[in-house]
């Protein structure tokens, strides 16, 4: 009896000086005011100094949280119970939000950095005037591969269904992507919605298939990495950390057209400190603040006045920063409604069962 | 008798010890493998190139981690002991049930919350919170979710001591006149230590690793570490992770020695007493 009633004080004990840790520890990071904004984002999507520097220049606190998936994040919103002040959806999920009415139409006068935006990425079909939305960072879907285990070179989408490439490539598990390459290739939009265009592009992925080691998502980059498959289809960002690990990898993105998708800061409709959150999204499109970030996170910025500051190394690399030409035949998906995404993704099964 | 033992081991080291041997390299393997890597200069864990401690600079370094750290631990040993002190007297009243049908209701009420998966407790938590009784999600929220579905597991742990406990030692205190609190505070509470011991460090490891219940009730600045480092893995565990893992480890390693030897010694207080 005496040791149970020994061991409860000695954990409370223990609980008591993990308290006074975390106190020191919080009020090391500046917790002397209540001019707080939550910032919910991807896990390690900002450099953390950033943060440290907009805290030190305008007196709020940051409390940064993390999620892991545009769903998860939607969740949590949606059921309350917490505040964010500032989310950063993929551009899909703004369109959505949008509907749902859980965003906040964000206020100008507070954003005067907006103008170092590139105006190419304003305006866009998701959010219409960037009423609710601002570019956070950019990217596209292409090919990356490994030059040292195959022969000749990459750049258009046709070139995959080349004979020599059987059973080399790994593609995204995704309906959208995977029907957009079909589409792509044979000279239709990526938001094609009619049917014999479907038809004619499922035919041509089913081609593909042989020529398909597997479908994956998140592991692809580690294999390509790792020599396990010399091509692969994935987005920038995973393409860039692939690259960060073996120095070999090329990434293309075809000239006739791919998919390219936005993250986003939104204030959402559940934000309190609604100042607080426009004074951090014009922070971070200050063209000194947005290079550091692009440096850190290795993604492509969308802030036009950022990137002389950045290394020209980066900024020429045409697979990361593409050139007009690209950009111009680049195509961000729409929402189709219910039908077609259904239809989207019956022949994605398809292409999928086609045997190899 | 030392020469006997010799001979006896001599003959059957070779298939169980062989077996034993390898199911242990099993288990232990992938944690060897990150902590060897968080040591790697390279930078990833494709190849090693070099020694540092680096990583560990920026682990603790690193603030947020150091304080999602700290939370993780008050959580686990907040909850551990409330669930620890709730679930012992569940038990024990479990074990009183009159009816050999009642108690038979209540355990496997019991087992079925132990086996609901974690992402349910988790949903179910979430709306109980927004929509029933409104509570400002962060540690409150997560203390409580935590706390309720570590209960089953010392319930699970301490009921199998109640039933090895003599219970004409209770027929006897109760004849020689003590209360039902004296009943409790020297008869079963001592005879159930090790079970509510057990019981304490199970949901104290169940808490710390907890992703799914604490994923839904996290929030307001604050969350715990398995949620962080499950957010993080998108852009690919960097080796402060390793850092960070190796350091747990060995403080979980620290603690089951020294549990350990505190039994050790109580066992050899009690053939002493009993010598």
């Amino acid at each position: 009896m005496k040791r149970l009633i020994n061991s409860i004080v000695a954990l409370l004990a223990t609980v008591a000086l993990l308290f006074f840790v975390r106190f020191q520890l919080e009020s090391n990071a500046g917790l002397n005011n209540d001019k707080t904004v939550v910032f919910y984002n991807f896990g390690d999507y900002i450099d953390p100094d950033l943060l440290k520097q907009f805290e030190e220049e305008t007196g709020y606190r940051v409390i940064y949280e993390t999620y892991d998936s545009n769903e998860a994040m939607v969740t949590k919103v949606e059921q309350g119970g917490t505040t964010y002040d500032l989310l950063v959806p993929s551009e899909y999920m703004v369109q959505s939000m949008i509907k749902s009415d859980l965003l906040r139409p964000l206020d100008y006068s507070l954003l005067p950095n907006f103008e170092h935006i590139d105006s190419r990425f304003k305006d866009l079909a998701f959010d219409p005037k960037n009423r609710y939305s601002i570019p956070y960072f950019w990217g596209t879907l292409g090919i990356l591969y490994n030059p040292e285990m195959i022969d000749g070179k990459i750049e258009h989408w046709d070139d995959l269904w080349n004979e020599e490439y059987r059973n080399k490539i790994l593609l995204i598990d995704s309906a959208r992507e995977v029907m957009g390459i079909g589409l792509q290739s044979l000279g239709f939009s990526l938001n094609e919605t009619d049917d014999t265009a479907l038809m004619v592009a499922t035919a041509k992925m089913k081609a593909l298939m042989p020529n398909v080691m597997a479908l994956a998502v998140d592991e692809i980059k580690m294999y390509i990495a790792q020599g396990e498959a010399p091509i692969a289809i994935t987005y920038t960002g995973e393409a860039a950390m692939a690259m960060e690990h073996n120095e070999n990898l090329v990434y293309v993105v075809p000239s006739e057209g791919s998919n390219m998708w936005f993250d986003n800061l939104v204030i959402p409709k559940i934000a309190r400190n609604i100042e607080g959150a426009h004074a951090l999204i014009n922070f971070l499109m200050r063209p000194d603040v947005a290079a550091k970030n692009a440096e850190y996170i290795g993604y492509t910025t969308p802030n036009k006045s950022a990137i002389p500051l950045l290394d020209p190394e980066i900024t020429e690399d045409e697979a990361f920063y593409p050139s007009d030409e690209t950009i111009e035949h680049l195509e961000v998906y729409q929402d189709l409604g219910q039908e077609k995404l259904i239809q989207f993704n019956d022949l994605y099964l398809e292409i999928k069962m086609e045997p190899r | 008798m030392i020469k006997g033992e010799r001979l006896v081991n001599k003959k059957t080291i070779k298939w169980q010890n062989i077996y034993l041997v390898l199911m242990f390299v099993v288990l232990y393997a992938p944690i060897f493998y990150l902590m060897f890597y968080s040591f790697n200069a390279g930078g990833n864990m494709s190849g090693f190139s070099g020694f540092t401690l680096e990583h560990y600079q920026t682990l603790f370094a690193d603030t947020r981690l150091m304080t999602f750290i700290i939370n993780t631990f008050i959580v686990a040993i907040l909850s551990a002991l409330f669930a620890t002190i709730i679930g012992t007297f569940g038990a024990i009243a479990i074990y009183y049930a009159r009816q050999k049908r009642h108690r038979q209701l209540l355990l496997n009420l019991n087992n079925v919350l132990m086996v609901t998966p974690d992402v349910m407790m988790g949903a179910s938590f979430l709306i109980l919170f927004t929509l029933f009784i409104k509570i400002k999600m962060g540690f409150m929220t997560v203390l409580l979710a935590h706390i309720a579905f570590n209960i089953p597991i010392v319930v699970l742990m301490v009921l199998p001591r109640l039933y090895e406990m003599n219970p004409t030692m209770i027929t006897a205190a109760q004849d020689l006149g003590a209360t039902h609190g004296q009943t409790i505070r020297n008869i079963i509470l001592p005879s159930i230590t090790s079970g509510i011991f057990a019981g304490f460090f199970m949901a104290f490891t169940y808490s710390l690793d907890d992703f799914a219940v604490t994923f839904f009730l996290a929030g307001n600045g604050f969350s715990t570490l398995a949620v962080e480092v499950y957010s993080r893995a998108r852009r690919g565990i960097s080796l402060e992770i390793n850092a960070l893992s190796t350091l747990m480890f060995l403080l979980a390693l620290i603690l089951v020695v020294g549990y350990y030897f505190i039994q050790v010694n109580e066992q050899r207080r009690k053939e002493k007493g009993a010598v």
